[in-house]
């Protein structure tokens, strides 16, 4: 049960990170690698919000998200937005997203050196409380439910809002949506935004959760997150949630029972064999190819 | 310089040559990483002590090994993974990559995750040769058919099949390519840093590996060296400038690779002029084609296409229904039609683009749906699609040079060995290209990229790309849609000349004018459904087809603008 919940707790900070990813490429059908820079910086500001600026963790959270956003925002612009209607933009995109990314750690690694840092202890809360005979911190329990919270709130707005129907519209055909109307730029930029938030709030709560930030944290958990989109289709929402899921609890149950080295390669053989077998992901529609 | 500096660029531009190896071809794979560390350590570990055998013959047999093995890690991986395109590949391979990493630190001969003590044997020559070596292979790849051939599966994959290219087998030849120069890597790097350890060979380097490949381009073989030099450099000469360790170097960096990327498409490389097939002065109107490969004709009359009850279905729509059709070599056919009729629908089953849902097909022996494509291509049958399928980024002589695939020979490995016939055949195939785009009126256009020239030259360009393969039967998918009258007269004519060489022709068309003028029979469809058949004077007076186009009584307005001249 301990290790279930575990798995649970690790794998919804899977998927937060990992529906950052899947939205852009499901608007865009660009990977950001940019995205793992703005987990990794928003962990190091959270920690600097709360240990120097002695906010409390619960509001350090809503601004690192609004740092993630405006990071987001400065992404789209330099990193994806010169590259439109390039032929190459595929590889571009990847490419100058990776410079961005570098560029964001060498800031990172400026302004915090090279060093491992750590939430001052004071700044949790220590209650626990016992579920079906596993023990639970408050603060594990407030990851699960803050990780749902937004993903569910992210569904809601794609599938019910007027922006969400923008931005579907625009993954659907940017050509014929600019037709109707619609600001192409700006609903793409709003979506690096919203993708970024997202990713600093994981960032931010997976500090929390191994209380430490490193500045290769953003690329461990890269890889990751590119296994959640492929296991649960690149570009379905509720993919990312159950993909991020299922590699949090393959991972947690790989250390118990086959070795803590291991671990890895359960969570990427899953991933070869779906590739091969199922390349459209769980939830993942298969695209017609046009004649 | 220091040494290590200088063969450090050689043996990254090595491992960015097996990222271009794919590139070419369209392909993004990350699992280079992966072919680098079996190829690295199965190297080290079945090498015997260059103290017994000498030095340089270890190290051969060690590259032999390791590009062997690295090749047949990419035949394991490549055959399940060939499917997957753009960034499925991508991550696919990632994560064979690093399952074998995560492999080769839980083994027991590797060494685990201290890895692996290697002799150091590779000097700075010795990393330079097999620089040389690699770079020498991709240059004559470049322009050979082959070479060809994979720059058109990157454009247009479904062109490129048209083209007869048979695409699975280019595709994980690339892959191939790809697995041993990696290999070749591996033994390099192991038998250089004298400590081999399965960390090298993590996801860093394959991202690093890629970066130098798209940085430095790959529209030229140059490409790998140049992005290898650049970002092997910049740290160094950032160092010999007195910059700031620390944050300011990997910050300047990364700032050079963004820069790069967007404001320079196509890489470094694009620096370079590229040097396009050139049309030789006197080759042009030579009556040259002899090296050509002979393509079989069929017989006066003989069956070229019989379609018996042909259907398609899209959810609940009947596109196709159905519809038999004959056509007979020699003939020239019109397939007319409102639009939605089901025309295109019809001719992408015949030649295999579409599977039909049922019916019979048969075309010049092949049965469309169950053969591929590239092989109903192969069987003599070409054509041109309603929206140009052109391969933008190949200059017209290019894009009709692929259009020649089928007939011209393989010239690749007799480049590598610049035996004199591989340039006889290149002339000849460049010649025959070169008539094939004056017979259309382009050959002052040879060297323009396809993207650049107006849609009535690229829709003139696709016939001469389709022409360029010999065909015995010839589809036209609307050629003179969006064509003036002028050009749309002396296409006219075009398709007139070809039919009396004996050329067969099915020809969808809205200018029901050059259908009357050119065609010997018409089928007319509608609904999916064959309405009308006969000589061009019979179906002008058909009331279903003036029904269909006009609107009878029964049937509502007319669905169709299109005017019956």
């Amino acid at each position: 049960m301990q290790q279930l919940l575990n798995g649970l707790f690790l794998g919804s900070l899977y998927a937060l990170f990992a529906i950052g990813f899947t939205l852009v490429f499901g608007i865009l059908d660009r990977l950001n690698l940019a995205h793992p820079a703005v987990f990794a910086a928003a962990a190091f500001v959270g920690i600097e919000l709360v240990a120097v600026g002695g906010l409390s963790i619960w509001v350090a959270l809503p601004l690192v998200a609004l740092v993630g956003a405006v990071l987001g925002l400065i992404i789209e612009r330099v990193a994806f937005r010169p590259l439109k209607g390039r032929p190459d933009a595929h590889f571009a995109g990847l490419i100058s997203s990776i410079g961005l990314g570098g560029m964001v750690i060498a800031l990172l690694l400026w302004r915090y050196g090279p060093d491992t840092r750590r939430f001052p202890i004071e700044a949790f809360p220590t209650q626990t409380f016992e579920v079906l005979g596993a023990r639970v911190t408050v603060l594990q329990a407030a990851l699960l439910v803050i990780s749902v919270v937004l993903m569910a709130g992210l569904t809601w707005l794609v599938a019910r809002t007027r922006l969400g129907r923008a931005m579907r519209a625009v993954a659907e055909n940017p050509r014929a949506a600019t037709v109707l109307g619609i600001n192409v730029d700006r609903v793409t930029a709003t979506t690096f935004a919203l993708s970024s938030a997202l990713g600093a709030v994981a960032g931010a709560l997976f500090a929390m959760n191994v209380n430490s930030a490193q500045l290769g944290m953003g690329s461990a958990i890269e890889l990751k997150g590119l296994a959640v989109i492929i296991v649960g289709g690149m570009g379905s929402l509720p993919g990312a949630l159950v993909g991020g899921l299922v590699l949090g609890l393959a991972e947690v149950f790989a250390v118990q029972y086959i070795g803590s080295s291991w671990r890895d390669l359960v969570a990427f053989g899953l991933l070869f064999l779906l590739l091969v077998v199922r390349p459209q992901g769980l939830f993942g529609s298969r695209r017609v190819r046009e004649v | 310089m220091t040494e290590s500096l200088v063969v450090f660029i050689a043996l990254n531009a090595i491992f960015a040559f097996s990222f271009y190896a794919v590139l070419v071809a369209g392909q993004l794979s990350l699992g280079q990483a992966g072919f680098a560390a079996v190829g690295g350590f199965t190297a080290a570990a079945l090498a015997p002590e260059p103290r017994d055998a000498g030095e340089l013959p270890t190290l051969l047999l060690a590259i032999v090994v390791g590009m062997v093995v690295g090749a047949l890690a990419a035949v394991v991986l490549g055959l399940p993974t060939m499917h997957l395109r753009g960034v499925f590949l991508a991550i696919a391979t990632l994560g064979f990559a690093e399952a074998v990493r995560i492999l080769l630190i839980n083994a027991e001969w590797t060494g685990g995750a201290n890895g692996m003590s290697v002799p150091k044997i590779v000097t700075p020559a010795i990393a330079w040769v097999c620089l040389a070596l690699v770079a020498y292979w991709f240059w004559r790849q470049g322009p050979s058919s082959y070479g060809r051939a994979l720059a058109a599966i990157r454009e247009d994959e479904l062109a490129a099949r048209a083209m007869g290219i048979d695409v699975g087998r280019h595709r994980l030849s690339a892959f191939v390519t790809a697995g041993a120069v990696a290999g070749l890597y591996g033994v390099l790097w192991a038998f250089y840093v004298r400590l081999l350890a399965p960390e090298d060979f993590a996801f860093g380097t394959a991202i690093d590996g890629l970066v130098m490949a798209v940085v430095g381009g790959s529209t030229t073989w140059l490409g790998p060296l140049l992005g290898s030099g650049f970002l092997t450099a910049v740290p160094e000469v950032q160092r010999a400038l007195g910059v700031e360790a620390g944050w300011v170097r990997p910050f300047v960096a990364s700032l050079l690779l963004l820069l790069v990327i967007v404001f320079l498409p196509g890489g470094l490389g694009s620096l370079i002029p590229r040097v396009r097939v050139r049309v030789p002065k006197d080759g042009a109107g030579a009556e040259g084609g002899g090296r050509l490969v002979e393509r079989p004709r069929t017989a006066e009359g003989e069956a070229v296409v019989r379609v018996r009850g042909g259907n398609k279905d899209y959810g609940g729509v009947h596109a196709v229904r159905d519809v038999d059709l004959d056509v007979a070599s020699g003939e020239v056919v019109g397939l007319i039609g409102p639009n939605g009729a089901g025309k295109t629908t019809l001719v992408n089953m015949i030649s295999g683009v579409v599977p039909p849902s049922s019916g019979s097909f048969e075309v010049l022996g092949t049965t469309p749906g169950r053969t591929a494509v590239h092989k109903v291509a192969q069987a003599g049958v070409s054509r041109t699609f309603q929206h140009s399928k052109l391969f933008p980024r190949l200059s017209a002589l290019e894009n009709v040079l692929v259009g020649a695939h089928v007939v011209s020979r393989p010239t690749f490995l007799r480049r590598l060995l610049w035996l004199p016939g591989a340039r006889r055949d290149e002339q000849d195939v460049v010649a025959h290209a070169a008539r094939c785009l004056d017979r259309v009126g382009l050959a002052d256009r040879a060297g323009e990229d396809a993207s650049s020239l107006s849609y009535g030259d690229q829709r003139r360009l696709e016939i001469a790309r389709a022409l360029a393969s010999g065909p015995s039967l010839l589809i036209l998918d609307e050629p003179a849609a969006g064509m003036n009258h002028v050009e749309a007269d002396s296409l006219s004519e075009l398709i007139g000349s070809l039919a009396r060489e004996g050329l067969t022709i099915l020809l969808i068309e809205h200018n029901v004018g050059m259908v009357m003028k050119t065609c010997d029979r018409i089928v007319v469809l509608n609904f999916g459904e064959v309405i009308a058949t006969g000589t061009p004077a019979e179906i002008i007076e058909d009331p279903a087809v003036i029904e269909a186009y006009l609107g009878g009584d029964d049937a509502g307005p007319a669905r169709e603008t299109e005017e019956v001249r």
